[in-house]
């Protein structure tokens, strides 16, 4: 008796146990993420996910959303587009999550797209560029259940050429730029506008990513033509290694790059040579607003190292789909719904008015690099450059 | 800029010397294509940053990284392929493969997957001559080069160990029935050859300022290319075809500007030699 007694107790314990643990599993509100967090990219994705780490701290200590917790699903995609698929698959049947944000480039996330937008499921992505990531090329229609918080290549490129031409007044330009989705992307949006303002293109060269790292043929060229400006599109190892190289050479035209210099890497493998380097990205770490003082300062302290674009833009992800669930409810279609009714949201990395089939419309950021870190220089709002345009 | 980029490429050129002839040695003497020896090059790299993080001098450093590529050739040779040279040469080059991967990921493991900064005080300065200007990495390379291939050379054809190492090369059998100490001299052959790969990896740490776990991958296959193009096994023709690939890797790129993927040029060149001079570059058919 006393047994049978001890072992009643014991399942019934454990039922409630259970009940509870289903009870609170119901009450937690499934976000799901994916980042290279190992691997070529794990810089990054480590990045963005500390980032997204931190805005769920926030958002769990302030309360969650409407009573409930937020669980983040975290996935390490290790840029690798199958491994992607997979963790879509396993986030939407296992884990069923309601919304998800992702903090890798556009390999991965490019192939999660597609995955999602069938299971009707909402994508914040933090800063991968690939257009098709919004965009379902063979129906020629937007995946109308993805949304991107970075700029375009196209976007990001003209607004830098902006810059360049009306602030810097740089006339004659040479282009250099890696050879992806990204850095064609990027440079054709550049030299575009960068004609149209009026200024003359000496050069174009591409090279070959990621692979390339002696670059002083390129620049030797560069600097037979003797430009005003070089712009230089590519990620953090391959932009120092310009930077510096440059440096070598005696090339003294000013360096523009893009939010692929924007990581604390850049600076260290750079070194002295980052100085007066500037960029057009999706951070400005000396804007005055409290939110993103307080993110920089509380990045800083959880992780000893300061924060990158990289971060910022998968955090203000994270935040976007948060904002949609506390409008809208926990129906994904409610959230998608909310997303799109996006108004004038003030995110992290900028205030964001609206989007446009899935992309965002906000101003570029132009740093310049002084003592060893990103600082303002301006930032570029021409609501005729930062106006992603019409896909077809 | 001819000139600027004939400095440009002189240094590609050199680098890519000091890789291949470790590689066409080892084939030289035993036969095998030896693709750990990128592997070798990357570790030569990363045992030199290490050493410069912990006694701060360049030079020492690059003198720590030739050394530790060296015992490790030694060790590789010793312990892998030694075991295994009664068997069809399929089976080190397997080995040899798989070692190559393993490294790769050892790099990963222990040093992280970041690039790593080589951030070397150097103290030699640039050289410049008008508008032509040699940094003073390139400098570095030139010099450290130059002064390895002397040495080469002068143990090659000066002394008794390089006329045993010659030997070995044109018929080890022969050579050993002649008392010449075979294993001993294909031991010196992996010590000497492993030591200029590191050599390289540590230039290349310096010049470009980044060491990472995947910089021996494109020069395992093009080191490959190269020893070909200057005909297997041969000293002279590689070190010729080394500095073949690096010029016409820099004219394509810094002259011709046409854009023509950089690692191409050593396959479109090995292919052509192949076509045409199917004993390489300076070989005799």
């Amino acid at each position: 008796m006393g047994k049978n007694f001890g072992i009643g107790a014991f399942v019934l314990g454990l039922s409630i146990f259970l009940a509870t643990g289903m009870v609170f599993s119901q009450e937690t509100i499934k976000i799901g993420f994916f980042a290279p967090i190992t691997g070529p990219a794990a810089a990054d994705g480590t990045s963005a996910k500390n980032a997204v780490e931190l805005g769920l701290k926030e958002v769990n200590e302030t309360g969650g959303i409407r009573g409930k917790k937020v669980e983040l699903i975290i996935y390490d995609d290790r840029l690798n587009p199958q491994e992607a698929v997979a963790i879509a698959n396993k986030l939407i049947e296992k884990d069923k999550v309601i919304g998800v944000v992702s903090g890798s480039y556009s390999g991965p996330t490019r192939v999660t797209a597609p995955i999602f937008q069938k299971a009707q499921i909402p994508m914040v992505v933090g800063y991968a560029v690939h257009p098709d990531v919004t965009w379902d090329p063979k129906e020629k229609k937007p995946n109308d259940f993805i949304f991107r918080n970075g700029f375009l290549g196209e976007v990001e490129g003209a607004a830098a050429a902006e810059f360049a031409v009306k602030n810097l007044k740089a006339k004659r330009i040479s282009i250099i730029f890696m050879d992806n989705d990204f850095g064609r992307a990027i440079s054709s949006g550049f030299a575009e506008r960068a004609e149209k303002l009026g200024a003359t293109i000496l050069t174009r060269q591409m090279y070959k990513f990621p692979g390339e790292k002696d670059f002083r043929p390129y620049l030797t060229r560069i600097k037979e033509g003797n430009p005003d400006l070089i712009f230089a599109a590519g990620y953090y190892n391959e932009a120092a290694s310009i930077v510096r190289q440059a440096k070598e050479l005696g090339i003294t035209a000013q360096i523009m790059g893009e939010e692929g210099f924007d990581s604390p890497k850049f600076l260290e493998i750079a070194g002295p040579a980052a100085e007066g380097v500037i960029i057009a990205t999706n951070l400005d770490r000396d804007d005055p607003r409290p939110l993103v003082q307080n993110f920089l300062k509380n990045y800083r302290k959880t992780y000893n190292e300061d924060a990158d674009m990289v971060g910022a833009s998968s955090y203000d992800a994270f935040m976007i789909l948060v904002e949609a669930i506390r409008k809208a409810g926990t129906d994904p279609k409610a959230i998608q719904k909310a997303l799109l009714e996006t108004k004038d949201y003030n995110g992290l990395t900028g205030k964001i008015s609206r989007f446009i089939q899935g992309e965002v419309v906000k101003p570029v950021q132009i740093q310049i690099v002084k003592e060893g870190k990103f600082r303002r220089l301006g930032v570029v709002d021409n609501i005729e450059v930062i106006t992603p345009p019409p896909k077809k | 800029m001819l000139v600027q980029q004939l400095a440009n490429g002189i240094a590609v050129g050199s680098v890519y010397a000091l890789i291949s002839l470790g590689l066409t040695m080892v084939y030289g003497i035993l036969r095998i294509l030896h693709i750990a020896h990128a592997g070798i090059y990357a570790l030569g790299a990363y045992t030199g940053w290490f050493a410069f993080r912990l006694v701060g001098e360049f030079w020492l450093s690059l003198f720590i990284g030739m050394a530790g590529s060296a015992l490790a050739g030694y060790l590789i040779e010793r312990f892998l392929y030694s075991p295994l040279l009664h068997l069809p040469r399929i089976a080190p080059l397997i080995v040899s493969i798989g070692l190559f991967t393993a490294m790769e990921e050892t790099f990963r493991i222990v040093a992280g997957p970041h690039t790593l900064t080589y951030n070397a005080k150097i103290g030699i300065g640039d050289l410049s001559l008008g508008n032509f200007k040699l940094t003073e990495t390139q400098l570095l390379i030139l010099i450290v080069t130059f002064l390895i291939l002397i040495i080469l050379w002068v143990i090659l054809s000066r002394t008794r160990t390089g006329l045993a190492m010659r030997a070995c090369a044109m018929d080890a059998e022969t050579a050993s029935s002649f008392g010449v100490n075979v294993k001993a001299i294909v031991a010196i052959n992996f010590l000497i050859g492993s030591a200029m790969a590191g050599a390289a990896g540590v230039l290349i740490g310096v010049y470009d300022n980044q060491v990472w776990p995947t910089m021996g991958s494109i020069p395992a296959y093009k080191a490959l290319a190269i020893v070909v193009l200057g005909g297997l096994g041969n000293i002279p023709g590689t070190v010729l075809a080394s500095f073949v690939v690096g010029m016409a890797e820099t004219f394509f790129i810094g002259i011709l500007a046409i854009p023509f993927p950089r690692d191409a040029v050593a396959f479109v060149a090995m292919i052509l030699v192949l076509m045409f001079r199917p004993y390489g570059l300076l070989g005799k058919g």
